[in-house]
């Protein structure tokens, strides 16, 4: 019983950085109906950005993830303006392929500017903590409470903010939104914002337990994309759930079935849920492509 | 329902392609050093030294490593003015190509060499790759400097091979004997999914065994491809053993002991050699280290001419020299005085046969002693196992060469 209470809680660290991962993802997806594959570099990026404040810059870890959050807000603006913004009016699979483009020059970039080794984050909060037999260290309880709270906080940004609920409506219809007088130029740049510094803020949460190197990102990005399929493409609240249901799925797979089964474990529900439901878990009709 | 079919396709089809992008990342690179400084005023002849392994990817590091020994050996050869054969003089000159630790590129890599640079000897630091140029190396001619410990490379009866480190079935024994002298004999294996990991684990699970040890979980996993190591560790203590085998490179062995610590394991480790300790000290604190087994550092020797080339390494690389780097600098010297020693630049098997003649040697370009090369092609030198102790590195074992 121990072992699987324990199994869960490293379950719900792992979901948590998938889901801000995902989050990020599903809601780049919703506006510009093409995953961003470069978005799991952004996470590496943030990752770096962490890596270099707190070790170069001797910043406080907080203010090294805030850091993070801004640096990354500002490369998504980039990335929409350089990459996505010229291609608006493109087929679908121009997109496609400028995502997966952008996704290899941001890693191999980032193997000639910091090279290919392992670097890892000074752990601020290392302390164990013993709960009834349960261990858990201080980072991965504020990687589990931060997620939850930044869910909270995106809920509460779409929802009772114009500026979110633009974003939405834009995700349920393009020229609907401009219709009603929505900026989508304006929009378009938001969501890369919102979407950029939460996978800053991921990197920046997981970075202490995880080790940081350039293809992390390519890792995180595929199974940021099993999520928001099993959850729905564009769906946030499927990014969610999607992403505690892989986190916990691969932990507990790895204990009780088989480790080198853990990653089949993963797409085998990925086959079930979207044999009974293709659409994923939350889809809002399926969109085009 | 057409386009649900659609959209499922299509998302499959994403998936296997990212999975290819994921296993093969970066695109093929080519780093060479031959760029036209031929030599013209004097009648100095050329002989190219080939280099096959990774420049990029996970293992750039790694191949730098090795390619830093090489180098190192080259310069201070062609600082004293070469090498004299039939009174021609010769200076070396190295042609690194990058395979990203993948066999068929190395293969590539290698006939170019061959054939575009005519080189007689060639350096692959990887077993993948050693045993994809074991397939031809005798029909194209040319000496194969392999750095791997794999015992299997000297078993496959090529005569064109020289394993350069100690294999690895010579730690196997010795390390189980000290991490079960001290912790207990409940053993708990981690190994990495590589073939080369995997091969490890089996050799420790054998030794172990025969000094009475009983090997309570089995648990391979992907130290290169997995975000977090908790759940494995956490599976592998849930089995109560008294040490765990941790067959990653040191950065993440590092980050699994530190984890097992942090969820209250107290026994030891056994780790590969790549689980370098010097490396791992730099990462984790010195009292989560504490019972790792390991071979010793090479800097951490206490032997005034290893302190001679730490010294002189440090100088030139602004860097502490490991294991990569002194074997392949001392393979590289050797190789010249093969050829010196058979009068011969050209001929892989006579130069091979020259290098047998001239072991053993030790001292100046040989801080540690090179006794012979085996029949099978193996270099013969010994080595030691060490368990960590709070900073210490003063518990060392000698392990003299042998070859089951």
């Amino acid at each position: 019983m121990d072992l699987f209470i324990q199994q869960l809680v490293n379950g719900l660290t792992l979901g948590s950085i998938y889901v801000l991962v995902a989050l990020g993802l599903t809601l780049i997806y919703g506006i510009m109906e093409v995953p961003n594959f470069a978005h799991g570099n952004m996470y590496m990026v943030g990752a770096y950005v962490t890596f270099f404040m707190m070790t170069v810059y001797d910043v406080n870890y907080w203010l090294a993830a805030l850091i993070a959050a801004v640096v990354l807000a500002l490369l998504g603006i980039l990335l929409e303006r350089m990459v996505f913004h010229p291609l608006r009016n493109a087929p679908s699979v121009n997109k496609f392929i400028a995502a997966l483009g952008t996704m290899l020059f941001m890693e191999a970039l980032a193997r000639v500017f910091w090279g290919s080794e392992y670097r890892q984050i000074p752990a601020v909060y290392d302390n164990v903590i013993n709960l009834w037999g349960i261990i858990v260290t201080e980072q991965r309880l504020i990687v589990i409470a931060s997620t939850i709270l930044l869910i909270i906080a995106l809920n509460w940004f779409l929802k009772r903010t114009i500026i979110g609920s633009s974003i939405e409506a834009m995700a349920q219809s393009r020229e609907g939104a401009s219709l009603v007088g929505i900026n989508v130029n304006m929009v378009a740049i938001l969501t890369f914002v919102v979407a950029s510094s939460l996978a800053g803020a991921a990197a920046a949460l997981a970075g202490p337990i995880f080790l940081v190197y350039p293809s992390m990102g390519s890792l995180i990005i595929m199974k940021a994309f099993v999520i928001i399929v099993i959850g729905g493409m564009g769906s946030i609240p499927g990014a969610v759930l999607g992403g505690y249901i892989l986190g916990i799925t691969e932990s507990m797979g790895a204990t009780y079935i088989s480790t080198d089964y853990k990653d089949l474990v993963a797409f085998l529900l990925l086959v079930l849920i979207l044999s009974v439901k293709p659409t994923g878990l939350f889809a809002k009709g399926a969109k085009q492509w | 329902m057409n386009r649900k079919k659609r959209l499922v396709m299509l998302c499959l089809g994403i998936i296997f392609t990212l999975t290819l992008l994921v296993a093969g990342c970066g695109s093929p690179k080519e780093t060479s050093n031959n760029s036209g400084e031929t030599e013209t005023k004097t009648e100095t002849k050329t002989i190219n030294i080939g280099w096959s392994g990774p420049l990029s990817g996970g293992a750039a590091l790694y191949g730098q490593d090795t390619v830093l020994g090489v180098k190192m050996a080259i310069d201070e050869i062609n600082g004293q003015g070469g090498i004299t054969v039939n009174d021609q003089k010769y200076s070396f000159n190295l042609i690194t190509l990058d395979d990203q630790y993948m066999p068929n590129l190395a293969a590539n890599n290698a006939r170019r060499l061959k054939l575009e640079n005519q080189a007689p000897v060639i350096f692959v630091p990887h077993s993948g790759g050693i045993f994809a140029l074991q397939e031809f190396n005798q029909t194209d001619n040319f000496l194969l400097a392999a750095f791997s410990s794999d015992p299997k490379i000297t078993e496959r009866g090529n005569n064109l091979t020289l394993r350069i480190p100690p294999p690895y079935d010579m730690f196997s024994e010795p390390f189980s004997k000290m991490a079960m002298d001290k912790f207990g004999k409940k053993l708990a294996l981690l190994p990495s999914t590589t073939a080369y990991s995997k091969d490890w684990a089996v050799r420790i699970d054998a030794a172990w065994k025969k000094l009475g040890g009983n090997v309570v979980t089995n648990i391979p996993f992907d130290y290169n491809k997995e975000t977090d190591f908790t759940t494995y560790v956490s599976k592998a203590l849930a089995a109560k053993p008294d040490v765990i085998f941790v067959g990653g490179t040191a950065q993440p062995s590092a980050m699994v002991i530190k984890q097992a610590r942090q969820l209250g394991f107290k026994g030891g480790f056994i780790t590969t050699e790549t689980g370098n300790l010097t490396r791992m000290e730099t990462l984790i604190s010195a009292q989560d280290l504490t019972g790792v087994v390991s071979i010793l550092p090479f800097a951490k020797y206490d032997d005034p001419g290893i302190s001679t080339y730490v010294d002189k390494f440090k100088s030139k690389n602004s860097k502490v020299p490991v294991w990569e780097n002194v074997w392949n600098y001392e393979s590289m010297w050797l190789i010249a005085k093969g050829m010196e020693k058979a009068q011969n630049v050209d001929d892989p098997s006579k130069i091979f046969e020259g290098m047998k003649q001239s072991l053993p040697l030790n001292g100046d370009n040989f801080p540690v002693e090179l006794k012979g090369i085996d029949s099978k092609g193996g270099l013969m030198a010994d080595s030691s196992a060490v368990m960590y102790d709070n900073g210490k590195y003063n518990n060392s074992v000698k392990i003299p060469y042998n070859t089951k």
